[in-house]
């Protein structure tokens, strides 16, 4: 444990002297780790080449780069810096991946998908409780929530748009939409409760 | 289409039932949860809501999978 606070306080020492040999250290570990996110999510990427995949991770590490050395003042130490520093890698290159994936598409914010809900080889009783269960499902969702709140649950929560794709699409944050998202499940789950609707009907 | 997919539709509506910690929190405890996690410890004493929240956020999930996946690797090594 001490040898690792130890690892973790002398990157600290380096990086705030802004040591440029500590600083190449820290982007080839960015590198590394937007490497290994971009290499995970290789089989959904096919239509990107190589080259361009291997932009991705050089961009993910220059800004991962930038948001750890603004952020060294934050790093408690309570976990190992190498851990810490890694993350920001890792979501730098998760959200250019997913932005790169949705480049181009259209972002449907009105529900596409309720056939979703459709199940076959039920009883008649089962389907009709399903049924209600649907419609009290539809009407929560255009009578208890704000115009704004029903976009953001219908494209994230019913169309699967990524949350970052989403937050871009809007001018907004991450943070922000997911909740908006929080406070649209809570009324609704509010709306079938009030409703007398059990959701254990699925 | 079955009664899982129902069950899992549903889901992603109406979130976890329990309380849930947001994206910033997240990101913000993720390093230590990993650590944690990795060394066996109790996760849901130390971070409450955490886990719902993965359970209800497919990007933070993501995140948490690919942080898990490269430090556990390297432990490995």
């Amino acid at each position: 444990m001490e040898v690792l606070q130890e690892q973790s306080r002398e990157w600290l020492r380096g990086l705030r002297e802004r040591d440029e040999e500590w600083i190449a250290r820290l982007h080839a570990l960015l590198l590394r780790a937007a490497r290994f996110e971009v290499a995970r999510r290789r089989p959904t990427l096919s239509h990107l080449r190589g080259n361009e995949l291997e932009e991705i991770a050089l961009e993910a590490a220059d800004d991962a780069l930038m948001s750890v050395l603004a952020r060294l003042d934050s790093f408690r130490g309570e976990s190992r810096f190498t851990t810490w520093a890694y993350k920001f890698a890792l979501l730098e290159a998760a959200v250019k991946l997913r932005k790169r994936a949705w480049q181009g598409r259209e972002v449907p914010l009105e529900p596409e998908s309720w056939s979703l809900f459709a199940s076959e080889e039920l009883s008649p009783e089962a389907e009709l409780e399903q049924s209600e269960l649907l419609q009290a499902l539809q009407a929560g969702i255009s009578e208890a929530l704000t115009p704004h709140q029903r976009r953001v649950l219908v494209a994230l929560a019913l169309n699967g748009i990524p949350i970052d794709v989403l937050a871009d699409r809007l001018g907004t944050t991450r943070g922000a939409l997911y909740k908006t998202l929080h406070d649209a499940r809570r009324k609704l789950r509010q709306h079938l409760s009030e409703e007398g609707v059990s959701i254990d009907a699925a | 289409m079955t009664r899982p997919d129902l069950k899992q539709a549903l889901g992603r509506l109406l979130g976890p039932a329990e309380p849930e910690i947001g994206c910033d929190e997240c990101f913000e405890q993720l390093d230590r949860y990993v650590e944690l996690e990795l060394a066996g410890g109790d996760t849901d004493a130390a971070f409450p809501g955490f886990r719902a929240h993965l359970t209800a956020c497919p990007a933070c999930r993501e995140e948490h999978e690919s942080l898990r996946a490269l430090v556990g690797g390297e432990q490995v090594l």
